[in-house]
């Protein structure tokens, strides 16, 4: 008897159908995988080997693997580096010659002023506090325009890490005279007054009116600077570096004076200019200023915002 | 070996084979989803040479957004603050969240492909004449759904790839005469992309589109229906005509009875020997649910290895270089670059012409086409010899239009400067 005709085609799809649900299955499984097969597992493993390795075995026994993070919507904070980076109130207590992540954070005088759990880690260091994988955490990747100020950006720009640093640290602490721990800016703070650069420049209301406001220099986009008569990097922090020592090689004809200055002072400024962005952070989280006479650069408390 | 194989299948997964034409078309008719399907269709309807069955994989990804797009929602929060934040969270914390994100996102784009691709199947087998061409032109209003809705959608996210491609899109949009700025200041909420274009957008993308296009996929194939199936049979219906008639017989008129005219149950079959057809249950059913299976392993296998994109979060100081519109939309702003003219200090806005008069007329020509076209009996066979000039310009335009979004997507680097892939772009100044 001649075959039915959907006989043949039930023929024709059956293999494929059969082939398409093995490979759901497949796809299926390797998608669990992925999910389980979480960057941070591994380390949150070796920290529990830790903890009871260092007589924790209360500790060692409560922690249960997940994503940590500490969220603060004040600061717009969330940051699940402590995922990874599990040790870091654990100073003290677990040795210092941990390997990374699991280190303790470095036992520095002023970390208590900033507690981990409102200021979380971004703040300071960058980096994309959402990410849980340690490339897109550090670096940001696709378009993140805030890369974690890392060992290796801060030997780009002939400055130590902490340094870099200072530049988010003077976000908050911009209208300190000096501040404890940010001698990078505490030193292009007094530079700015030696030099006297507010008799042309204004900052925050205050000044000349003769060259460009600086108040939110640091916002300003790479791109609106000219790199045409720039040697080396790039980069807007190396813009400023070469401008401060020659600002007539970098501006032809610009009316700022070719200061000549140390290139460690030149690099102070640039992380000055740097850190002057406008900060959306609430007031509690801006330490009010010393009341010690206000100065052009630190100006008054009262347009605190 | 096989028949053991193929036998354990079918008592683990495909139990019910039909012992009757009659519960074959039982089948269809009570049950609540497949009503809609004729009891019987045509072989060749059904073969994958004719329809590519483009329209089913069309359908195919509209369910799995659909599906993926709710569950989205639970995560989602339209609001300029939230927004990016709740996709970071959905990237990076929620289970299965980035998976979820990249599917929806693949199917997207690939729905706007597919949707076009239909298209072009349906006019190069001439499918859209006679009583067809009023499901032609609900397809018509199917393919600006689908673009509308990639559009809304690729707002959402509120990043800086977002907001710019809307924002370029939105300018070229205001480019039409006297209604221009008014339609773009109703898009946006405003004169600039904010939060209100975001909510705007929002509501658009996940109510008010996605309803309007169901509810045309649905007339769409209950048109399929009532234009007697698809236009593959008409050659096959030609030859019957020719030969001598006798009413078929088929046990599906017994089901309906006989109605006069091309009524829903009788069209499908009508004109059509028995040996033409086969029952619909489980032979159209089968290969569809072939198709969607297909089409999910697809967007599955993409999600699983590549990423949505997602930029910084959006940033109405710093335009991205160069700013790009979405790649569906991207040979527009690839013709307003190019009939944009400087003469001296005088710039001649190319917006116009590039962005409402080409686009104006293609899709005037889209709409009228059916009722332009005189070729007489090419319908429902490929590449008719008849419609050779048709096709000619279809496809000269067709390549047009993917030429300009290969540029625009692929070779446009900073500034708006042709690049080719493998040279070296200009590395755009950093902060650090
Ligand atoms: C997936 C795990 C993971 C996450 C999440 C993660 N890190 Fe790390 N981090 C590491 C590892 C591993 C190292 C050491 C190896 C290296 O330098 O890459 C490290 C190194 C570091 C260092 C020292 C690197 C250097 O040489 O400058 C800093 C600082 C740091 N992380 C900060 C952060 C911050 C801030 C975040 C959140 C935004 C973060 N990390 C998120 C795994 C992680
Ligand atoms: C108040 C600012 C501040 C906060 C908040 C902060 N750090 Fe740090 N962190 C620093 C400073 C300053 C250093 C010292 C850098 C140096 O001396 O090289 C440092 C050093 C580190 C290092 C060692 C870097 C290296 O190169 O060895 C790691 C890792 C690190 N921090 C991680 C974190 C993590 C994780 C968080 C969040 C839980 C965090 N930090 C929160 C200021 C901060
Ligand atoms: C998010 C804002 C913020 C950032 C970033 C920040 N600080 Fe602070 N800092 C504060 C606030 C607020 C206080 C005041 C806390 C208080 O009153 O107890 C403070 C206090 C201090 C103090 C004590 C000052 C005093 O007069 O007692 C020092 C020192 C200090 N910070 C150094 C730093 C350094 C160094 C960094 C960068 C590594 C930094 N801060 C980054 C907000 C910040
Ligand atoms: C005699 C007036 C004068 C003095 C003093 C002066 N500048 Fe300038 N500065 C200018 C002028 C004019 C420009 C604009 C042209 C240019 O780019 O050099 C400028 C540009 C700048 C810029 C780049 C602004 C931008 O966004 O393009 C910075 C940063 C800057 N000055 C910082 C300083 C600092 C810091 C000092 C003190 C150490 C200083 N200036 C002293 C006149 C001055
Ligand atoms: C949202 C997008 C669309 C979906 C989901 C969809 C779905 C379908 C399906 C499932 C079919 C059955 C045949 C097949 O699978 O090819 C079909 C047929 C058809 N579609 Fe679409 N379609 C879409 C867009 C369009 C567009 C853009 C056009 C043309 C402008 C169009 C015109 C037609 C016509 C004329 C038929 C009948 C074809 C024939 O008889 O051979 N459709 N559609």
């Amino acid at each position: 008897m001649a075959e039915r005709r959907d006989q043949s085609l039930e023929r024709q799809d059956f293999a494929w159908l059969v082939l398409m649900s093995l490979i759901f299955f497949g796809l299926v499984a390797i998608g669990l995988w992925r999910e389980y097969a979480t960057a941070w597992r591994p380390w949150q493993r070796e920290f529990k080997l830790v903890l009871a390795h260092a007589g924790r075995f209360q500790d060692a026994r409560k922690f249960q693997p997940g994503i940590r993070q500490i969220w603060n919507p004040e600061l717009g904070v969330v940051d699940r580096c402590v995922s990874c980076h599990l040790g870091y109130e654990w100073g003290g207590i677990l040795p210092a010659a941990l390997r990374q992540p699991l280190t303790p954070h470095p036992n520095l005088s002023f970390m208590n002023r900033h507690p981990f759990d409102r200021f979380g880690c971004t703040p300071c260091h960058a980096g994309q506090g959402w990410a849980t994988n340690a490339h897109a955490a550090h670096y940001g990747g696709g378009g993140w325009e805030e890369p974690m100020l890392s060992r290796r950006l801060a030997a780009g720009c002939g400055v130590s890490e902490a340094e870099l640093l200072q530049m988010r640290c003077n976000f908050c602490h911009r209208r300190d005279r000096s501040t404890q721990g940010m001698d990078a800016i505490n030193l292009a703070k007094t530079l700015i007054k030696k030099k006297k650069c507010l008799i042309c420049h204004s900052v925050e209301g205050q000044g000349g009116h003769s060259a460009p406001d600086l108040t939110y220099e640091g916002d300003k986009d790479p791109e609106q600077f000219d790199f045409s008569h720039i040697a080396g990097a790039r980069t807007v922090f190396n813009w400023h570096v070469e401008h401060f020592i020659a600002a007539g090689k970098v501006s032809p004809k610009t009316a700022m004076p070719d200061y000549d200055m140390p290139p460690d002072q030149a690099r102070a400024l640039a992380l000055l200019m740097l850190s002057w962005r406008h900060i959306n952070y609430p007031p509690q989280y801006i330490p009010q200023p010393q009341s010690a006479p206000q100065t052009a650069a630190t100006p008054a408390a009262s347009s605190n915002h | 070996m096989a028949g053991g194989i193929q036998r354990l299948w079918r008592k683990l997964a495909w139990p019910w084979s039909p012992a009757s034409d009659r519960e074959a078309s039982e089948a269809i008719v009570r049950n609540l989803w497949l009503h809609w399907f004729p009891a019987k269709v045509s072989g060749r309807s059904l073969s994958w040479s004719y329809s590519l069955w483009l329209g089913t994989a069309a359908a195919s990804l509209f369910v799995i957004l659909t599906v993926t797009g709710v569950m989205l929602m639970f995560f989602y929060v339209p609001s300029t603050e939230r927004a990016y934040g709740s996709i970071k969270d959905l990237e990076y914390a929620v289970s299965f969240g980035r998976l979820l994100r990249n599917q929806h996102r693949w199917a997207a784009e690939g729905m706007v492909a597919l949707a076009f691709m239909h298209m072009a199947r349906v006019f190069f087998t001439g499918a859209y004449r006679g009583s067809r061409a009023l499901n032609w032109l609900v397809g018509v209003a199917l393919l600006l759904g689908t673009l509308m809705l990639s559009f809304t959608g690729y707002l959402l996210p509120w990043d800086q790839l977002a907001y710019w491609a809307i924002t370029v899109g939105t300018n070229i949009a205001s480019q039409a005469p006297l209604v221009g700025p008014t339609a773009r200041y109703i898009l946006l909420g405003g004169h600039f992309v904010g939060q209100q274009t975001l909510l705007r957008f929002y509501v658009l993308h996940v109510f008010f589109l996605p309803a309007v296009v169901w509810i045309l996929v649905a007339y769409h194939m209950w048109r399929v229906r009532k234009d007697g199936g698809l236009a593959a049979i008409e050659p096959l219906r030609a030859l019957r005509r020719a030969e001598p008639r006798e009413m078929p017989r088929t046990k599906s008129y017994s089901l309906f009875g006989l109605t006069p005219g091309t009524s829903v149950a009788v069209a499908s079959s009508m004109g059509l020997e028995e040996s033409d057809q086969v029952a619909s249950s489980p032979n159209l059913t089968r290969r569809m649910m072939l198709v969607f299976l297909t089409v999910f392993n697809l967007t599955l296998l993409l999600s699983l290895f590549i990423n949505a994109p997602l930029e910084g979060p959006a940033n109405p100081s710093v335009t991205p270089n160069p700013a790009k519109a979405p790649w569906y939309f991207v040979w527009l702003q690839e013709l307003v670059s190019w009939t944009t003219v400087h003469l001296g200090s005088i710039t001649i806005s190319g917006g116009l012409l590039g962005g409402i008069l080409v686009p104006g007329i293609l899709l005037a020509a889209l709409i009228l086409w059916p009722f332009l076209d005189r070729s007489t009996d090419a319908e429902g066979v490929w590449f008719a010899p008849e419609r050779k000039r048709q096709n000619a310009v279809f496809v000269v335009i067709t390549a047009v239009i993917i030429i300009l979004i290969v540029v625009g997507a692929w070779l446009r680097g900073p500034y708006w400067h042709l690049y080719w892939p493998w040279s070296p772009r200009p590395v755009l100044p950093r902060v650090l």
